[in-house]
């Protein structure tokens, strides 16, 4: 029975590889959706991933990771002091404006963390090291922005503000894509670029009752004037935490935000989950690629459906002598449903192939990731399977219509 | 048995059909059906298509012995493959009962005439009806497969039944490379398969020339004859009736003879 079901795929091998394209479209369609809803998603929460922080701790304002209120540097100080807290660290988040040698400018995002520390930065560098970033306005990006920072190998140099920074090292995967490029430094670095080497004056006049107060920005006396580390006043955006080993980490996350006023803290998975919340359900991304998916799945079946109604249609003689015979409707139902199952099989292992291998070219490339864990690969195979079986149904009817009293007539 | 012949002299009355559909076991049919592979009593075919209707076949009542060859012959149109499908179980017919091999096939559920004529009948088509994608082998192996015997031991009986059709050397050729009596000769090996007693054909020798039409009739006969199986042959082509054993003539959906014995005047 297996061999009909082939055989009969394989009979017409032009209209089997116009099936077998439909499929792939169909599936390649799906997985590519897929796989990019799987990469940006990934990609916005890449960094909480990979940091080492037991918890974030951040203003109870935090809507993602870069989009939230500063906290007192001070902050710092008073987890260390929570119970269960083996380590607590800074992250200062800053923007600029990126202007290369050759001028262009783009915009930045500044991640300033302690080079010598644990929690933050624990992915390699190549090209470098962390510690390179205790110079003063050395930076550190993701591999994949060499383009868009117009800069080509570590040494490079550009400016920001009136400043000028250095590219010291690379690293990899690391970037959202919904983001600006983003730039790791020290916190010092960070504070000192973020305000552009520009020094801020508030003065300030009592007139008629009343205080007229102006903002004064003026160009740095220096050139690249040495940053300033971390004052307790300064602001900090997030603090990471390490909790001590057999630390509850819920009520660590209850003691944090007694003691730090006006936090929230939240574990790594939650602040990742929340991040990509955001990014998935405020973008609608999620429901642009689901769309494509859907669309990717019903036009599969109605390609699916279509051939092997064909199919069906030009055996019909043969299916009423099966019948004629005394074959039952199950197993001719059962042979075109084996027939959408080799289609479909045969339609998914050269999709999924082609999907990785454009998923490596578009994350080399775009640093756009398409990723295909083997959730989602299979996932997909499911799919395609309940897509080509309920095509089949639809012919399968034309089937059980059939009066095998036709086998009679020429 | 108590019934005496005499009683029984008489022309079937009207209500024979009633009688017969109680079952083929009762008095009269068993009597009347002892030695008969197929009884049709007072069969009625009315197609009805839209407000169109066709009477095609009037009050038949047919009986074919076992081990024979019989011929269903007559103008086109008068009902013959309609006749063959009723017998076959194919086609359900309006009114009348169908005895086959005893059994009553009428009162049987779908499944189970399907399955009556997966083990019982095997068929034969003017167009032969092989699965293009198959070979000679395969064609044949499908047939067994759907009958329970599968895979290797399939492919082991299928051979056999090549051999005897005289085509063990085109086991591995498709339906296309082979002439119309060759692919007639693969079609009776699948009739053949699975060994049922009864063989139902229409007109297998019509897509055939004279010369290759009388051979597969032949190889037919006596393929049935060693293991004394029924043939029912629906037919147009006069050269075939010196196969046969007998022959009943329709016209118009009615039958216009009982059966001729051919073969017994012939050899008489
Ligand atoms: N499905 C149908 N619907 C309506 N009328 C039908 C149908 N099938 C057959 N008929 C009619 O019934 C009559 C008998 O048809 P049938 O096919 O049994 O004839 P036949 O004796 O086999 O003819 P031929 O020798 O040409 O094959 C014909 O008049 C035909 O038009
Ligand atoms: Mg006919």
């Amino acid at each position: 029975m297996t061999s009909i079901a082939r055989k009969n795929l394989f009979e017409d091998i032009p209209r089997f590889l116009v099936a077998q394209a439909g499929i792939m479209f169909a599936v390649s369609l799906v997985t590519i959706q897929v796989g990019v809803f799987n990469g940006f998603s990934r990609s916005t929460g890449i960094l909480i991933d990979r940091s080492a922080a037991d918890i974030w701790v951040s203003s109870s304002d935090m809507v993602n990771l870069e989009l939230t209120i500063p906290i007192p540097a001070s902050h710092l100080a008073l987890a260390q002091q929570v119970e269960g807290v083996e380590r607590a660290e800074a992250l200062l988040l800053g923007a600029g404006i990126w202007r290369s040698s050759e001028g262009d400018i783009t915009t930045v995002r500044l991640f300033g963390f302690d080079p010598d520390g644990q929690l933050f930065a624990s992915f390699p560098v190549m090209d470098g090291s962390l510690s390179d970033l205790k110079q003063p306005y050395t930076v550190i990006t993701d591999k994949s922005n060499l383009d868009s920072l117009d800069v080509r190998q570590v040494g490079d140099t550009a400016s920001m503000g009136s400043l000028a920074v250095t590219l010291v090292g690379l690293t990899e995967d690391t970037q959202s894509i919904t983001s600006s490029a983003y730039l790791f430094s020290s916190l010092e670095n960070v504070k000192a670029i973020a305000t552009g080497g520009r020094s801020a004056n508030l003065n300030c006049r009592l007139q008629n009752g009343e205080f007229f107060c102006m903002n004064v920005f003026g160009e740095s006396p220096d050139e690249n004037p040495a940053p300033t580390p971390l004052s307790a006043t300064d602001p900090v955006t997030h603090v990471l935490i390490k909790a001590e080993p057999g630390t509850d980490l819920q009520e660590l996350k209850q003691r944090l935000q007694q003691s730090l006023p006006n936090t929230y803290a939240f574990t790594r998975g939650e602040m990742a989950k929340r991040t990509r919340a955001y990014w998935v359900q405020r973008t609608g991304v999620g429901f642009i690629l689901g769309l494509g998916a859907v669309v990717g799945m019903i036009v599969g079946s109605v390609i699916v459906g279509q051939i092997l109604y064909s199919s069906v249609a030009d055996h019909l003689k043969e299916y009423a002598t099966l019948k004629a015979m005394g074959v039952s409707n199950r197993v001719v139902y059962s042979i075109i449903i084996q027939q959408a199952l080799w289609m479909g099989v045969l339609g998914y292992i050269p999709s999924l192939a082609l999907c990785i291998g454009l998923g490596f070219w578009t994350f080399a490339t775009q640093g756009i990731m398409i990723l295909i864990t083997p959730l989602t690969a299979a996932g997909i195979l499911g799919l395609t399977v309940f897509m080509c079986v309920g095509s089949a149904l639809f012919a399968v009817q034309k089937v059980t219509r059939v009066d095998p009293a036709i086998v009679f007539k020429s | 048995m108590t019934a005496t012949p005499i009683s029984f002299q008489v022309s079937l009355p009207e209500s024979t059909a009633k009688v017969f559909s109680q079952g083929c076991e009762t008095t009269l049919d068993a009597f009347r059906t002892a030695g008969k592979a197929i009884v049709a009593r007072g069969v009625e075919m009315i197609y009805q298509s839209g407000s169109q209707r066709f009477h095609a076949l009037k009050h038949i009542n047919l009986e074919v012995n076992k081990g024979d060859i019989h011929l269903l012959m007559g103008p086109s149109g008068s009902g013959k493959t309609t006749l063959l499908s009723i017998l076959g179980g194919i086609l359900t017919p309006t009114d009348g009962g169908i005895c086959l091999l005893g059994q009553d096939i009428t009162r049987m559920s779908q499944s189970q005439l399907s399955k009556f004529r997966l083990k019982n009948i095997g068929f034969i088509f003017q167009e032969f009806n092989l699965f293009p994608a198959l070979t000679a082998l395969e064609n044949v192996a499908l047939a067994l497969d759907v009958k329970g015997i599968k895979g290797r031991a399939a492919k082991r009986e299928a051979m056999g039944l090549l051999e005897q059709v005289g085509l063990a050397n085109k086991a591995k050729s498709l339906p296309r490379d082979l002439s119309g009596g060759q692919k007639q000769r693969v079609a009776i090996a699948r009739a053949l398969s699975g060994n049922p007693q009864i063989i139902m054909a229409d007109e297998p020798t019509a897509a055939l020339d004279s010369q290759s039409g009388h051979a597969v009739i032949t190889l037919l006969r006596q393929l049935a004859k060693e293991e004394n199986r029924t043939v029912v042959m629906v037919t147009h082509d006069p050269r075939i009736i010196d196969v046969a054993d007998r022959v009943t003539y329709l016209e118009d959906g009615i039958l216009q003879n009982n059966p001729t014995a051919i073969h017994h005047q012939k050899l008489a």
